[in-house]
């Protein structure tokens, strides 16, 4: 089942089954014209776990590595792009457990398109680096759970943590950003 | 109970977690502190930012699909593509060629397993008859 706030990503057209086989079958431009379709899907997913925009370009790397590699055990039961969408949050939640993020100045990620609408006072540079300012243990389960809407159970399954420890953490986590976007909006 | 009680179920209840009596017990107290409910006004708008945020395309950095690409090709060196990948191709091409057949309820099956499946009980079938006649030519007179 794909996560709550998959609509824009679920509207991406599936790669036809021919080009699925030659990517499949080591054919590296296939590979590329699918990595060009869903480029953006998986770098956003890595950024948002992430925080930042180099660890983010590797982990959305490692992620299109997981699918080349495990491409020839895709079946379409499930669209494409659930299944892209779950190996790159899978693969930036394993990067962030395994690596340690680097310290970067905070920018403003690179927005395809507007600048959207987030809600009274919200912008995206603001909600950007109060995510970025959260420790890794509340930014991550609330990523998943307030971005993406997975369950708490599939959190715990992805993060190695008991599902009591993710619902501490999401709520943290929420408290902690609704300060930090007040403070940014007072100030 | 005070605000501190209510305070801390808010999240269970954006959450869909209360049970119902609970529900009606948080929203009772919400009809009549503005506090709680001007806390819970902000933990809706964090959500509604953090979803929206969830459909908001970044553009990778330049290059990108050029480096993934090159990686790729380490992977796939010629000689090295592997039994199941050659053959899953040869599968998913031939499933592309052949087509899937509609059945009720809206489902479909690929041809190539219909053929498959056809393919794998004439083999049963002919060894099946091979049994029975060796069986009929050794049974004594």
């Amino acid at each position: 089942m794909p996560p709550s706030n998959f609509n824009k990503w679920a509207t991406l057209p599936d790669p036809t089954p021919a080009e699925l086989a030659r990517a499949a079958a080591g054919d590296v431009e296939a590979f590329k014209t699918i990595v060009e379709r869903y480029k953006g899907m998986v770098y956003s997913v890595a950024y948002n776990v992430l925080g930042n925009h180099t660890d983010a370009e590797d982990a959305a790397q490692e992620a299109f590595l997981r699918c080349y590699r495990k491409l020839p055990q895709y079946r379409s039961e499930a669209a494409f792009s659930t299944w892209l969408f779950r190996l790159a949050l899978t693969a930036s939640v394993d990067y962030q457990r395994r690596e340690r993020r680097r310290p970067e100045p905070v920018e403003a990620p690179d927005i395809a398109g507007d600048e959207p609408e987030l809600g009274d006072g919200i912008s995206a540079a603001m909600l950007t680096a109060a995510l970025r300012d959260l420790p890794d243990d509340y930014r991550v389960p609330t990523v998943l759970r307030d971005i993406y809407g997975l369950p708490y159970q599939e959190i715990a399954d992805i993060t190695a943590r008991p599902l009591g420890t993710v619902k501490v953490m999401v709520h943290r986590g929420r408290a902690s950003l609704r300060l930090r976007l007040q403070a940014e909006r007072e100030s | 109970m005070d605000c501190s009680y209510f305070g801390s179920r808010l999240n269970l209840y954006v959450d869909g977690e209360l049970g119902y009596l609970e529900v009606a017990e948080l929203q009772g107290h919400l009809s009549f502190c503005p506090d709680c409910a001007a806390e819970l006004a902000r933990l809706s708008e964090v959500r509604g930012a953090l979803a929206a945020w969830g459909e908001v395309e970044l553009a990778p950095p330049p290059g990108f699909a050029e480096r993934i690409a090159a990686a790729a090709a380490q992977e796939a060196r010629p000689g090295q593509a592997t039994v199941g990948r050659v053959v899953g191709g040869a599968l998913e091409a031939l499933d592309d060629a052949l087509g899937r057949i509609p059945l009720p309820g809206g489902r479909t099956v690929p041809v190539k397993n219909v053929l498959g499946y056809g393919i794998a009980a004439t083999a049963v079938i002919i060894q099946v008859e091979r049994f029975l006649r060796r069986t009929r030519e050794l049974k004594p007179l």
